[in-house]
């Protein structure tokens, strides 16, 4: 898992950081997946989650034309020269 | 340990309603402490990553949700700023027909006309203004042309923000500092004007004697007791926690509706593939609107963000996420809110709120029209494929409730205010029924669906209190103009802290 989802998931809440825990678990393996598919919301809650830290991978970011890097430091610098807050 | 501040007010909470309330009055003199329970977010740590962002500047981490049929993801933000800091920005005034509604249904007597002056300060302290077209990006602009084709009414939104880029990230965190959030405007303002900010502070309860409020009792980092002792409270933890910190503090309820008449404002969004480069997050995610179904309950609002917000809401799994995903740059997506007719119940639960929330078959059947609206707005656009938010096979006018995937914004109403102490739980003029010099000041109060975006109702609310407890009448003129720099802890006099002393 990236550091940034690591860091999101330990941020909950104990009843959501179990349960996503376990769905996580769940949806990395075959059966596990299966039994997953049998509840969608639940399914699309884990499938959800792990896109999240997938698609932040600034690598994968950029291929798909965003640089998130780049949007901070466009941001740092109008806030420097006119003095935004 | 204790420190014991004395003030005229104590502001609870620095979002949208407090925040406003504790610059008003502290302007009008009035000595003022702000109990913010968040921290200050700094925007030099605003990364534009949404993993990061949604853990720092979330309550739980964004993981908050009802427990109902279906379960609903509620976003909501937390620290100086409140849910603003994290918003999209739209700004709605209050709908005519529903101030109606709550004359006729409430009793209150809260009109256009007593708003007005209201809004146009509330508005001007913003830098509220119509998005430009340039600013909307491709992703609004495929929506409009598909309301066009179709004959639809549409807009641009209106926004509170200044000198924005179209950076694309609102709700994780403005880059730019272009978003208006109270906690950029209104809150440095009230620190200006001698207010004393203490972030950190989890508020216990508040102190009442004699049915009349005399403070409050908050808990700091480390442990720390801070006791504030004023005559007048102003509660604004937003809606899901002011009805726990009334109860919590003892408070009766005559009315039986503390917690209650939970309005969400229950929402969902669909994605397409589009011909034609959308790049969604370039442009402002929420700019534009159709609202021609509004009268039937929904409307649809912009909704885009980068990759990995997209990934994460995109309401595909497997092979099919995979390769929409891949397509990423040609994706368009918007979304779909309804005024909803359900309504909830919050209470506590080991000391954490329980959101309990059904959706109604009412409401349920406004989805089912919303997302074949959605689906037809986006083929008129030209759209390749549409990726509604449902189980593969599972149309729209066959939904289920338990097959909708949803999200809420804008929870209100479990303080609503009444006129009547047997059937809310503020009056008109958002006190406390029960308690003299305790009031209400968030979406908590608001006794209806809105059907449009909150924030601009809950700031004119709050403007209208803070006026009412100064015992003047709203100004017209201009309020102090926005100042560039202002941040309310930048100065030698600091006002804000963590840990008073």
């Amino acid at each position: 898992m990236s550091r940034p989802l690591d860091s999101f998931l330990a941020a909950a809440p104990w009843p959501q950081r179990l349960g996503m825990s376990v769905l996580l678990a769940l949806v990395r393996r075959p059966r596990g997946a299966a039994l997953l598919a049998r509840a969608p919301l639940a399914e699309q809650a884990a499938f959800s989650t792990l896109a999240l830290g997938r698609y932040d991978d600034p690598e994968i970011g950029r291929a798909l034309g965003w640089d998130a890097g780049a949007v901070v430091a466009r941001g740092r610098e109008l806030r420097r020269s006119e003095g935004r807050p | 340990m204790m420190d014991v501040f004395d003030a005229d007010f104590c502001v609870l909470g620095a979002g949208a309603g407090g925040a406003v309330v504790a610059a008003e009055l502290a302007e009008g003199g009035a000595r003022v402490v702000v109990l913010e329970q968040g921290p200050r977010h700094d925007p030099d740590g605003f990364t534009a990553r949404p993993p990061e962002m949604l853990g720092r500047l979330y309550r739980d981490a964004c993981q908050t949700a009802t427990v109902g049929a279906p379960p609903i993801l509620l976003p909501l933000g937390r620290g100086l700023g409140g849910t603003t800091l994290v918003n999209s920005g739209t700004c709605f005034r209050t709908p005519p027909h529903v101030l109606e509604r709550w004359a006729a249904e409430f009793g209150l007597e809260i009109d256009e006309a007593t708003l007005a002056p209201c809004f146009e300060r509330v508005e001007r302290a913003l830098s509220v203004a119509e998005v430009t077209p340039e600013l909307a990006g491709a992703n609004a602009a495929v929506a409009l042309r598909g309301a066009e084709r179709l004959g639809w009414s549409h807009g641009y939104l209106r926004r509170n923000a200044r000198g924005c880029v179209g950076s694309g990230v609102c709700v994780f965190g403005c880059p730019t500092s272009a978003k208006q959030h109270t906690g950029i405007t209104y809150i440095p303002r009230a620190a200006a004007a001698g207010a004393r900010i203490v972030t950190g502070a989890d508020v216990q309860e508040i102190l009442v004697e004699g049915g009349r409020a005399r403070g409050v009792s908050a808990r700091l980092a480390g442990g720390r007791r801070l006791d504030v002792r004023a005559p007048e409270v102003v509660v604004a933890c937003g809606t899901i926690h002011t009805p726990l910190l009334l109860a919590r503090s003892g408070l009766e309820d005559p009315s039986g509706q503390r917690g209650r008449n939970l309005a969400l404002h229950p929402a969902t969004s669909a994605f397409a593939l589009m011909d034609e480069e959308v790049d969604m997050a370039r442009g402002v995610p929420q700019s534009a609107y159709v609202d021609e179904f509004a009268s039937e309950g929904f409307m649809f609002e912009g909704a885009a963000g980068p990759p990995a917000y997209a990934a994460m809401v995109l309401p595909l799994t497997g092979a099919r996420h995979t390769r929409a995903m891949a397509d990423y740059r040609r994706l368009a997506q918007f979304g779909l809110m309804v005024s909803d007719e359900s309504r909830g119940r919050v209470r506590a639960v080991a000391g954490r709120p329980l959101i309990r929330y059904d959706l109604g078959a009412r409401d349920l059947s406004k989805f089912r029209a919303g997302l074949a609206r959605m689906e037809e707005l986006f083929l008129a656009a030209g759209a390749r494929e549409v990726y509604l938010p449902l189980p593969a096979g599972v149309r729209p006018e066959r939904a289920r409730v338990r097959d909708l995937k949803l999200m809420a914004f804008h929870p209100l109403g479990t303080a609503r205010a009444d006129a009547r102490g047997t059937h809310g739980v503020t009056d008109g003029d958002l006190a406390l029924h029960v308690a003299a010099g305790v009031h209400v000041a968030d979406g908590s109060v608001v006794p209806s669906a809105l059907g449009v975006n909150p924030q601009l109702t809950i700031m004119a609310l709050a403007t209208r209190l803070a006026f009412h407890l100064l015992g003047s009448s709203v100004p017209d003129g201009s309020p102090p103009a926005p100042a560039a720099t202002a941040r309310g802890d930048d100065r030698p006099d600091r006002k804000e802290s963590a840990c008073p002393s």
